[in-house]
């Protein structure tokens, strides 16, 4: 079924902290297919997608990755006001994780195979990056792909003097369209690797590229994939990554694939999961249950015949060190100051605080922010003065042809029909710089060549040559961006005064 | 029609509808915007075609699209759209399909160009209904034998069809089958589902499954666009606009009052205006009939996969699944352990979803054409 001949490519989709879906994913594939991750094409990937896809083709140890992905949700869950506190800075975690966990000649194992989606401010569009000079580059490229503008913070990062922001917004699933595209993603769907649910509602909605189900699961992942649950959740999900893989390497055959060198860490892991369920204290690994259960129903099925669509419950385990990894992530602190965060009157009474504690919280991170914003402020403030004289001269011209619409058209028509001007034509005198201001068409020209046409030409008078030359081509006089007002001239206008100048 | 009827017809929609008949439409849709998408569809159909309604009992009328190969004596293919869908939605496949037969293609009672009748609130019934109509209109058409091919809803109502005129179909082929497996029983047992998500899916269970398209009204059209972008790169091949997705949403959105009685289009669509008009459920008949045949989310209240080892075991089947789709493509493998000793097999089409036909439209074409072959 899958065609190995004509090469293939692995997408992964953004979704912010339901990446851990995805390490579970590349765990799988890393460890029951590993040819189907050495010998991809490309590996493509927007926001969360590109940070695992980063990950995966520079060899990162996902077990460390994962770690500090539930890190990042545990202190995103730890305040009142989850992510969205003052004090939570997404892309300072998210840039201190990547150094301390991307090995340092990444940028060379990345060039030519991972492209990171990203969307440009200025318009809106998507590029695809996939060249990188540095380890620092690679890192940038990575957090623009990952700014969510006002959730991660007000001015979007820019990567080799562009600015960016989240490559979700404009495709959150890269190359999904080549048939021979591996697509992974944690909503529901269409896509190769995705969670399966039990509704099978076949509406579904298209969020650039990445195809979501009407259903109930999946709404509760998309508020999941900003607000970060509970780490045993995330734990579920990974879980979940791991098992959606398998079944799609047995769909299609790949199991086979396999190495015959992941013999050993699949002995280990059994160890590993007899060292967890003789460890009494643990939380009851997820899996461990319903793999009991799945035992139990399947002779059933057997018997029947059927095999029932939904086979979540072939359910295996996670590699050892994600498992320790996650476990890790979800113990309970045991301090006494955490048991006594979380008693009830605590939190009501943090609650209670917040209008308190809450200035002068946003007081202090902004002004680590403003340290750490320090290098960055000449270019930024470059940009925002860009980005302002665009606005506003949007505003302006927008605002300028409302107002002015009928005046052009009744001066144009003065022009040609009367003798004497407008008064409101006054409002541009500054612009045409006559000194004796007369109102007659007849004397126009006086004030023609004292425009800034007459002056780069440099002449204050002209032979009568020069003036039908000038006369034989419409002119605009004056630019309608300088003064607001356009005037065309058409030669018959001008060969009436030039009469009369030459009279 | 009789003038009885009519001025009926007037009496009974002017107590009501007067004041609103003035009124700006809400969903800015009606029978002749969908016949106007639909012509723009097939515009681009290469290879002659004629089309017609065809009239059967109850004073039904069945949209078909006839491809028809005079000379050959091969088993015409017969196309059953999925749910919401309509003839348009075959736009990339007439062409080689009907190189060497016959290929038909008609809107499903209570969708698209077709009459919109009440159906049964029962789902057995309501199954019958449609059924029938596909009888009757092969009745009508006079076709001996067909291939039967049905997509979504199609691929259960064909299967359903099969079950009871076995000696009909000659092959029938499954694509992307709705309402073959039947709904777990531990459905959500071991996922959490925060109390708010449930409530919202309560909240939800009671309208139809396209509601929401219709509340939007003015802005439907463009919501179709924005939520389902994919159709306009599954079909670019044809149209570089947004056609199929217009095609789409006036085929959903008919409203009850659309077909305006005064400045009728076409005597066909007056008779069918006045026949319904007033009964606001009925120009979303089809879709609500769907809705009575399933139970919360999307499962089937009857189930395929308990009747299917009924089916005459000489008729071949073949399922055609998209590899990406979210419809479980085990169906097949079910099917074939279900009848042991006839002729199943499964069809995986790679970068494909639901739509397996717009999606890969030459691996499709091809399968099919296979198939086909393999009959006669």
């Amino acid at each position: 079924m899958f065609d190995f001949e004509r090469g293939w490519n692995l997408s992964f989709a953004g979704c912010g902290f339901l990446g851990v879906y995805q390490v579970g994913v590349i765990s799988c594939l890393q460890e029951r297919a590993p040819r189907l991750v050495e010998e991809a094409g490309k590996v493509y990937g927007a926001s969360a997608g590109a940070l695992n896809a980063a990950a995966l083709v520079s060899g990162a140890c996902f077990a460390k990755c994962c770690t500090d992905v539930m890190d990042l949700a545990k202190e995103a869950r730890k305040r009142n006001l989850g992510p969205l506190h003052p004090t939570f800075n997404l892309v300072k975690i998210l840039r201190n994780g990547l150094h301390k966990n991307l090995p340092e000649n990444s940028h060379e194992l990345a060039s030519g195979k991972l492209c990171i989606s990203l969307t440009r401010v200025s318009d809106g569009e998507n590029v695809l990056v996939s060249d990188f000079s540095s380890k620092e580059e690679l890192i940038q490229a990575l957090v623009c792909s990952s700014f969510i503008p006002i959730y991660c913070g007000l001015i979007p990062p820019s990567f080799r003097g562009v600015r960016y922001v989240d490559g979700g917004f404009s495709d959150n699933l890269p190359q999904y369209q080549l048939k021979n595209t591996i697509t992974v993603s944690p909503f529901s769907g269409e896509s190769d690797i995705c969670p399966r649910d039990s509704s099978i509602n076949f509406h579904e909605v298209r969020f650039t590229n990445t195809s979501i189900r009407f259903s109930l699961a999946n709404l509760y992942r998309l508020t999941r994939s900003l607000f970060p649950p509970e780490p045993k959740v995330l734990w579920e999900m990974c879980q979940q990554g791991y098992n959606d893989t398998l079944r799609f390497l047995k769909e299609n055959n790949l199991l086979t694939l396999a190495d015959p060198s992941v013999d050993l860490p699949l002995a280990e892991r059994i160890n590993e999961a007899s060292y967890f369920s003789d460890d009494g204290k643990k939380p009851v690994p997820h899996c461990r249950q319903l793999e009991e259960k799945a035992e139990m129903v399947k002779p059933y099925k057997e018997l029947l015949g059927i095999q029932w669509p939904l086979d979540k419950r072939v359910v295996e385990k996670l590699p050892p060190n994600l498992t320790r990894a996650l476990q890790e992530a979800c113990k309970e602190k045991e301090g006494l100051y955490s048991q006594l965060c979380n008693i009830l009157p605590m939190r009501v009474v943090s609650y209670m605080m917040m209008p308190y504690t809450l200035p002068v919280e946003s007081a202090y991170s902004l002004a680590l922010r403003l340290v750490d914003w320090f290098p960055n402020i000449p270019d930024d403030v470059c940009w925002m003065q860009e980005q302002m004289q665009i606005v506003v001269g949007a505003v302006f011209t927008r605002a300028r042809k409302r107002l002015n619409f009928p005046q052009r058209k009744s001066s144009k028509l003065s022009l040609r029909k009367c003798l004497s001007l407008p008064p409101n034509l006054q409002l541009y005198s500054r612009f045409l710089r006559c000194k004796n201001y007369t109102c007659s068409s007849v004397d126009m020209e006086s004030w023609f060549w004292e425009t800034p046409y007459s002056d780069t030409s440099g002449k204050q008078t002209v032979s009568q040559n020069q003036i039908s030359e000038a006369a034989s081509e419409q002119i605009c006089l004056v630019n309608s961006d300088d003064s607001g007002i356009e005037m065309n001239f058409s030669s018959e206008d001008f060969d009436s005064s030039s009469e009369v100048s030459a009279s | 029609m009789a003038n009885g009827d009519f001025e009926e017809f007037v009496v009974a929609n002017g107590g009501s509808g007067w004041l609103s008949s003035w009124l700006p439409l809400w969903c800015p849709t009606s029978m002749p915007l969908l016949k106007e998408a639909e012509e723009r569809v097939l515009k681009r159909i290469a290879s002659p075609h004629s089309k017609q309604h065809v009239l059967i009992s109850g004073g039904n009328k069945i949209w078909t699209l006839i491809f028809s190969q005079t000379f050959s004596s091969k088993t015409p293919l017969v196309l059953l759209h999925g749910f919401g869908g309509g003839v348009g939605l075959w736009a990339l496949n007439f062409e080689e399909l009907c190189q060497n037969r016959s290929v038909y293609a008609f809107d499903l009672l209570g969708f698209g160009r077709s009459s919109r009748p009440q159906f049964q609130i029962d789902a057995e019934k309501a199954e019958n209904q449609f059924v029938e109509a596909i009888e009757e209109w092969r009745l009508k058409m006079g076709l001996e034998k067909m291939i039967l091919l049905g997509h979504n809803l199609g691929g259960f109502l064909a299967t359903a069809f099969t079950l009871k005129y076995p000696s009909r179909v000659s092959h029938l082929i499954l694509v992307e089958p709705w309402g073959f497996p039947e709904r777990p029983s531990n459905a959500d047992e071991h996922r959490p589902v925060p109390v708010w998500i449930k409530a919202v899916g309560a909240m939800l269970s009671p309208f139809n499954p396209l509601a929401g398209l219709r509340l939007a009204g003015p802005f439907g059209l463009s919501l179709v666009q924005r939520l389902r972008p994919d159709f306009k790169r599954k079909y670019s091949s044809m149209f570089d606009d947004n056609t199929m997705a217009e095609y789409i949403y006036h085929c959903n959105v008919q409203s009850p009052r659309s077909p305006a009685p005064l400045d009728c289009w076409d005597w066909d669509a007056k008779e069918e205006a006045f026949s319904t008009a007033g009964k606001r459920e009925v120009f979303l008949s089809g879709e609500t009939a769907f809705r009575n045949m399933t139970i919360p989310f999307g499962w089937a209240q009857r189930p395929m996969l308990q009747r299917i080892d009924q089916m005459h075991p000489d008729t071949p089947i073949t399922v055609i699944c998209g590899a990406r789709s979210c419809i479980d493509g085990n169906s097949g493998r079910i099917i074939q352990s279900l009848r042991p000793n006839s002729y199943v097999k499964t069809v995986v089409i790679r970068g494909a979803g639901h739509y397996v036909y717009a999606d890969q439209s030459e691996d499709f074409n091809q399968k099919v054409l296979e198939i086909c072959n393999s009959v006669d």
